[in-house]
């Protein structure tokens, strides 16, 4: 009877040793691989926010040895990086109206209208966003050059809307989808009509997936490099994203205010993807997963 | 209600002499007037832009002198097909894609499984999963550029451990280096979202499953191959045609790492169309390649769709 009582003590702690070790391992290996993921992030803060004497040094050192905040100053009075920020603010307001305005008019036909050829455009749209932007980049261009478009920043907005609308309906979509059809029998029954019903129901119950629409088509606009490399090619319309490809570390830019353009640049879209990721993500899927 | 319900079918024609009621012209415009601007704003810059791109590859195509196009036929195809050069770029292109393929979704698996389990500070360790994805692409390369450096890049603290290492690789002049960093590159930006949608798929398999088989007794590997692994299944299979169309579609990263050097040994077919109309000013070959990549990801595009649309009619 005691011998027993022992052996289940042995086997309840054994157990608890081997809880305990498995959770230690696991959060270990979670410390391990996020480090790994996140290092190169870790790299840009540090050579940003020290100057480059310590990290121009080899090997560097791992850690921070001085915090200086000069070279934001530095890099806005040495490079026209302010006219760059406010160029791809520019291309970016623009695309995110075009977008919205007409991203509703399209998720709205695609889920809560049923008609001949839903399919067909639902289809029409897969296929266009999966397409690599560079095929068309040489007709687009030769079609720019002709109607004299080119170095303007609302013909750059145009293009990226059209790139982007339609992953923007798709979000959309999959968030009308969610709007409940008792809701909108309701509305019908009281004599709304259907666009009557989109204005009143299903955008004011719909406003996550607005700001996510804006959220994706507004910093598509702001990352986009390579139309707006071929499309405003002079200096004046230089978006950041142009912008910043030309600067050239340690050479021309010193490490810490080449680091620091590019953290400038990534704050804004970094805060704003995480906040939104799971509807951007349904978007890029479309609706392959429910998640 | 019922003259709405008969507002949904077609007109049948012994009411097509009557004028139709106010109501059913609306409904049965609507949609139609709704996805109209759509379709034209998507067609002028889109599906016009590839007739005109397909058109011209059978041209000569002179910007810089007023001279009229010229129609040359096969031309540019026959010029495709016996140049090596294609070939190469054919075989950059299938490695590169797959090999992004199998980096990104391993990485992107081991990490939705790894952050599936329960611990402490979940939220903030998933937050930090998905850094590399919220950043842009140009400072993406930056950062990878800087790091890369071989007077002062910190990677070379790793590579001088290895042994036999005594001076800094020039890891973008050597092209199994370059080929690699590419992958490693593009992966690292890609894998948080598969690891999402990975995650969002392990969230939906019922936790009794797993309660059951444990009760009979299954082990670890045995959960995962019978429970975890067809749960997920469908999804990853989705997945490796999404990474096919992503990693084919890489522009910015390759462009501005290496521009598809050293000698072409990390030049994909994106690269190849860019390098021929704006550094050669081949236009019209650029626009055949075009074309020629047109036509891969339009079938990976319906692979796509097919497998949505298999997918939708199981789940009904």
């Amino acid at each position: 009877m005691v011998a027993r009582i022992e052996d289940t003590r042995t086997a309840t702690s054994n157990l608890r040793a081997r809880r305990i070790i498995n959770s230690v391992l696991l959060y270990i290996t979670v410390t391990v691989v996020s480090l790994i993921i996140v290092f190169p992030v870790y790299w840009m803060m540090i050579s940003t926010f020290q100057p480059s004497k310590y990290i121009l040094h080899f090997p560097p050192p791992l850690l921070p040895q001085e915090l200086y905040f000069d070279q934001f100053g530095e890099l806005f009075s040495e490079h026209p990086i302010a006219k760059w920020l406010r160029n791809s603010f520019l291309i970016a307001v623009m695309t995110m109206l075009l977008c919205m305005a007409l991203s509703v008019l399209g998720a709205f036909a695609l889920s809560n209208l049923r008609w001949p050829g839903r399919n067909l455009f639902g289809l029409f749209l897969l296929v266009t966003q999966m397409l690599p932007e560079v095929l068309i980049l040489i007709p687009l261009y030769i079609l720019y050059r002709r109607l004299n478009m080119l170095n303007s920043i609302p013909s750059l907005a145009l293009i990226d809307a059209a790139f982007i609308l339609p992953i923007c309906i798709w979000i959309l979509k999959g968030v009308f989808d969610n709007v409940p059809h008792e809701v909108l029998d309701a509305s019908v029954v009281d004599g709304c009509t259907e666009l009557g019903a989109l204005w009143r129901i299903v955008l004011p119950l719909s406003a996550p997936g607005l700001a996510a629409v804006a959220v994706v088509a507004f910093f598509f606009a702001w990352n986009e490099y390579l139309y707006a490399g071929i499309m405003l090619s002079s200096g004046e319309f230089m978006p950041a994203s142009v912008g910043l490809s030309t600067l050239k570390a340690i050479a021309q830019t010193p490490v810490e205010q080449y680091m620091a353009a590019g953290l400038v640049f990534s704050v804004l879209p970094v805060v704003f993807y995480l906040a939104m990721q799971r509807y951007i993500v349904s978007g890029l899927t479309a609706g392959a997963v429910k998640g | 209600m019922s003259q709405r319900v008969d507002a949904n079918a077609p007109a049948d024609p012994s009411s097509a002499t009557k004028a139709p009621h106010p109501l059913f012209r609306r409904r049965y415009l609507l949609p139609f007037a709704l996805v109209l601007p759509i379709v034209l704003y998507e067609g002028l810059l889109i599906v016009y832009p590839i007739i005109q791109g397909i058109y011209g590859s059978f041209t000569r195509i002179e910007l810089a002198s007023s001279a009229a196009t010229t129609w040359v036929g096969w031309d540019n195809y026959e010029r495709m097909f016996s140049d090596p050069a294609f070939w190469k770029v054919i075989r950059v292109t299938l490695l590169f894609t797959a090999l992004v393929i199998i980096v990104a979704l391993t990485i992107g698996l081991l990490t939705a499984l790894l952050f599936n389990r329960p611990f402490r500070f979940r939220p903030v360790a998933r937050g930090m999963l998905m850094m590399p994805w919220a950043i842009p692409e140009v400072p993406v390369v930056m950062i990878f550029i800087w790091i890369l450096s071989p007077q002062f890049g910190v990677v070379n603290i790793l590579a001088r451990m290895l042994p036999g290492v005594t001076k800094n690789p020039q890891w973008l002049q050597v092209p199994e280096l370059a080929m690699g960093w590419m992958v490693l590159i593009s992966s690292w930006k890609a894998f948080p979202f598969y690891s999402l949608v990975i995650l969002a798929a392990l969230q939906s398999i019922p936790q009794e499953l797993y309660e059951s088989a444990r009760v009979d007794g299954a082990n670890r590997l045995q959960l995962f191959w019978n429970i975890t692994f067809p749960g997920i299944g469908s999804t990853l299979e989705l997945l490796v045609v999404l990474a096919a169309i992503f990693s084919f579609k890489q522009f910015t990263i390759i462009f501005l790492m290496t521009g598809g050097g050293p000698s072409g040994t990390t030049e994909t077919i994106v690269i190849r169309i860019f390098n021929t109309a704006f550094r050669f000013y081949d236009y019209s070959y650029a626009t055949a390649l075009g074309v020629a990549g047109f036509v891969v990801s339009l079938a990976v595009a319906l692979v796509f769709i097919l497998m949505q649309v298999r997918r939708a009619e199981e789940s009904s």
